[in-house]
């Protein structure tokens, strides 16, 4: 019984020192013109963003459309993350999005859909 | 029924000085303006405003406001609105899509629009532990326990409200999941990545899903078309040799149509025997499940077209046992079930009535059940055919809605365990209507009333009463009082119990089970802190009574007498920072029931297997997007009386029957997740304290001998059990 519990504890302090060790790590950043829209490409490709391996923030400016991440480049490199914005759903400086994953995004997040700020 | 009218909510945002003010204009999927939508920040339904006639509204905004509720006519959705952008969002209005967004902050969500005080389990909380099937989907609730049925059979039950998950509805989509002969698997027969939410209410139930919802309802969302991932694949292994794959794909068609495909394989392939008592701790099984659904969607109407199929196949008892012929000096359980079902849903809309709607559910099931107990087969065919017409409106404004509507149960069973034989042929037509009475969301009045011509029982009547008023910004009361039946199948719902030398006697012909249930809930819901206190008194007019007071009977008999139930449950869910929640649980309940025929005497007694405390904590820490996630459960469980099986004379009153106790005991489960883009990745255990009821079999030695019995089992029969798998998700 204590031994499962000591396992726990390790567990949880391994991943928590992988953690320390990325913040540690060198960190690049990187930005791309995406072709987002509103508000949920927002939260879409921010969310699917970070959780991709090897970044450590991903923002997207709404103005602009542009999306910057910081990256560790042991991990992941410029070419890794515009092909993962692609297959979200979303074009990426000059490579064109995911078919399917694009026409699986709701109406209003998709490339044909009209500009939402007037 | 679905309601799939597709709204856009158009918002214009703009500062106005410090407080910002937003306005949007609320349009149907025919770009027409809805009047008199209801639209509030969450938690502050009190600063409601209300759509006018073009559909224009604005509404004032302070920086916490992130969580914009929109309701109409019972229909409600909700979006979240960030910084000061022009947004435009296509929304379903659809509750599951609600609980949905609702949830994303905290761990359990009180739907605060509901008369019917209900919880929304949503899969992201279900994901706080490995949930395989429903089963186990209640680890982290407060009012649901779940626990073996016996020491055997690997049949679980569930308990909500101090009384046992027999006299809980337990549908999916409103439809019959977990009853008839159903009931000793049933909760393992729907696989936990199937579930899109299950809604947990409390209390006495609505008029609309029949008249068993006694004491709670639970209804399972399953995953539809328009709500899933495209492709969902999930494998899990522990350290029992359980394994289980789930694959779940949804394809849109075109506009209209879309198909989704859900499967489950899943298996037990070692023995296990921990206890080292001869028997394995859980029999080894097998388990295919499929469903197909197909859901069209257009203006004016929207249908689904299911169909399910099930095999599953155990083989348990003695460590040694192969077959009956091969190795007829062990003792071997084995159950097959084979049970395909399929299930039509339609809902006609009425685009220029948005208020109106009428819905037709048809679910017919075949279900055969063969099991063997030893030498003691008891087999069981079930066909249910049911289906219920759906018809809501307003009386002169929305503030006064109703639904009424016809529904017919067709139930054939035909059982044979040993020499009984049980045939039943059950018809039941019934009607029902509902009156609500809505003031914009803070005070609901609901009052139904159904009327069920049951063939064999006669006519019975089921009103029914829910009352929500909430108080200030942030309180919310709720009472419901009711009435509800349902007809037993002794051999089912005591299944576990047969797993033993007993004999079974029935002492009564058996009449429907019929009980009262009154309580209320009172809720204090603030930004970082929500507590929830709720207390339920049911009383049965009849009651099935299950004694197995002596160790060599199982006595089926009526109540005669009293038999009753009060529980209370006081819950706190604490935000300690973002991403870091607490919640603590208690729960106390008393159950009495007139036990004695055997003797003629009536005697109240303590219900067996039953805690009187339960006390639950979960902690649960995210990192942002919930990169790493961390979960801690501990639950403690309170003594139980348990039947005297040292003693081994019978007794000769009831008056005399000494109360044993079994111990309290605790229980630790834990789970670590790592989630990227479309990976996610999970280690977990269960029980990781280790803490197993000793000799859970009485007699275990003597399986055959007259003293056998595996179904008094109060605590953990396995030990600690390290589990890990992962999700693979394409949206």
């Amino acid at each position: 019984m204590k031994n499962v519990i000591v396992l726990f504890v390790m567990i949880f302090g391994i991943s928590f020192a992988s953690n320390a060790q990325k913040a540690s790590a060198k960190t690049e950043e990187v930005t791309f013109q995406t072709s987002a829209k509103c508000g949920m490409c927002k939260m879409r490709l921010e969310k699917d963003m970070s959780l991709a391996k090897g970044v450590k923030e991903a923002k997207l400016d709404l103005d602009s459309k542009k999306m910057t991440i910081a990256f560790n480049p042991k991990k992941t490199n410029k070419k890794k993350l515009q092909k993962a914005i692609a297959k979200i759903g979303y074009d990426a400086d000059e490579l064109v999005c995911d078919k399917t994953a694009h026409d699986a995004l709701p109406g209003c997040c998709q490339k044909s859909a009209s500009a939402h700020i007037e | 029924m679905t309601k799939s009218i597709i709204t856009f909510i158009f918002l214009f945002l703009f500062f106005g000085g410090k407080a910002q003010k937003i306005a949007g204009k609320v349009v149907n999927s025919k770009n027409e303006t809805l009047l008199g939508v209801t639209i509030y920040w969450k938690g502050k339904i009190n600063q409601a405003v209300v759509s006018d006639f073009d559909g224009a509204f604005s509404i004032n905004r302070n920086t916490n406001d992130k969580l914009l509720i929109y309701t109409y006519l019972g229909q409600k959705d909700s979006l979240e609105v960030y910084e000061s952008e022009t947004i435009l969002l296509s929304l379903k209005e659809n509750t599951q899509e609600l609980s949905e967004v609702v949830v994303s902050s905290k761990a359990t969500v009180i739907d605060r629009l509901s008369p019917i005080h209900t919880e929304i389990i949503t899969s992201k909380t279900l994901a706080k532990a490995a949930c395989c099937n429903l089963s186990e989907s209640f680890e982290t609730n407060g009012s649901v326990t779940v626990s073996y049925s016996d020491a055997v059979t690997g049949a679980k039950q569930i308990q909500l409200l101090g009384l046992s998950g027999l006299y809980v509805q337990t549908n999916f989509e409103n439809m019959p999941l977990v009853r008839g002969l159903a009931v000793p698997f049933g909760l393992n027969y729907t696989p936990g990545t199937w579930v899109q939410s299950i809604d947990l209410a409390k209390g006495v139930g609505s008029v609309l899903n029949g008249y068993e919802n006694m004491v709670g309802t639970i209804n399972v969302e399953l995953k539809k078309p328009d709500q899933s991932e495209r492709k969902l694949i999930n494998g899990y292994v522990n350290s029992f040799g359980r394994l289980e794959y789930n694959g779940n794909f949804t394809k849109k068609l075109n506009k209209n149509w879309g198909t989704t495909f859900l499967s489950h394989a899943s298996g037990m392939i070692s023995k296990i025997d921990n206890n080292a008592d001869g028997f394995l701790d859980l029999p080894k099984y097998g388990q295919i499940n499929v469903l197909n659904r197909w859901k069209y969607t257009s203006d004016k109407i929207s249908f689904q077209v299911g169909a399910k199929m099930l095999y599953d196949e155990r083989v348990g008892g003695q460590s040694g046992f192969k077959s009956r012929t091969e190795t007829p000096l062990f003792y071997g359980f084995t159950n097959k079930t084979i049970r395909p079902e399929g299930f039509l849903k339609i809902a006609k809309l009425f685009p220029n009535a948005p208020y109106r709607g009428l819905g037709f559910i048809v679910n017919a099931v075949h279900h055969n059940s063969k099991s063997y107990f030893g030498f003691k087969p008891y087999n069981g065919v079930e066909n249910t055919f049911y289906s219920n017409l759906i018809y809501q409106s307003i009386i002169g404004n929305s503030n006064h809605t109703f639904k009424t509507g016809l529904s017919f149960m067709w139930d054939n069973f035909d059982e044979k365990y040993g020499g009984f034989i049980l045939k039943r042929n059950e018809a039941v037509p019934g009607a029902y209507f509902e009156y609500a009475y809505n003031n914009l969301g803070k005070t609901i009045l609901v009052l139904g009333l159904r009327d069920d011509y049951h063939n064999l029982y006669g006519n019975k009547i089921s009103p029914r009463i829910h009352f929500k008023q909430d108080i200030g910004l942030n309180q919310t009361l709720r009472l419901s009082a009711g009435t509800g039946f349902r007809v037993s199948n002794p051999l089912a719902d005591y299944y576990g119990n047969l797993v033993s030398s007993r004999t079974v006697q029935f002492l009564d012909k058996i009449l429907p089970e019929q009980s009262s249930t009154f309580g209320g809930s009172y809720a204090i819901d603030l930004k970082k802190l929500n507590l929830n206190v709720e207390a339920y008194h049911t009383e049965f007019k009849n009651q099935l009574i299950a004694d197995t007071e002596h160790s060599n009977y199982l006595y089926f008999y009526n109540l005669e007498g009293k038999s009753f139930t009060n529980s209370f449950l006081a819950e706190m869910n604490y935000k300690i920072a973002s991403g870091f929640d607490l919640k603590m649980a208690y729960r106390w309940v008393e159950s009495k029931q007139t036990q004695g025929k055997p003797f003629d005497e009536k005697v109240l007694m303590d219900k067996m297997f039953l805690a009187k405390d339960r006390i639950l904590f979960n902690v649960a820490y995210a990192l942002p997007y919930e990169k790493w996630k961390f979960d801690l459960t501990v639950q403690y469980n309170g003594r139980r009386r348990i039947a005297d099986s040292k003693s081994q004379l019978d007794h000769s009153s009831y008056q005399s029957i000494k109360a044993i106790y079994a111990p309290n005991f605790a229980n630790v489960n834990a789970q670590v997740s790592k989630n990227y883009t479309y990976f996610e990745w999970y280690l977990g255990g269960e029980n990781l304290n280790n803490y197993k009821q000793k000799d859970p079999i009485i007699a275990a030695n003597d399986p055959f001998g007259t003293k056998f019995d595996a179904g008094m089992v109060w605590g953990p029969v396995t030990g600690a059990m390290i589990y890990s798998g992962f999700r693979y998700k394409l949206k």
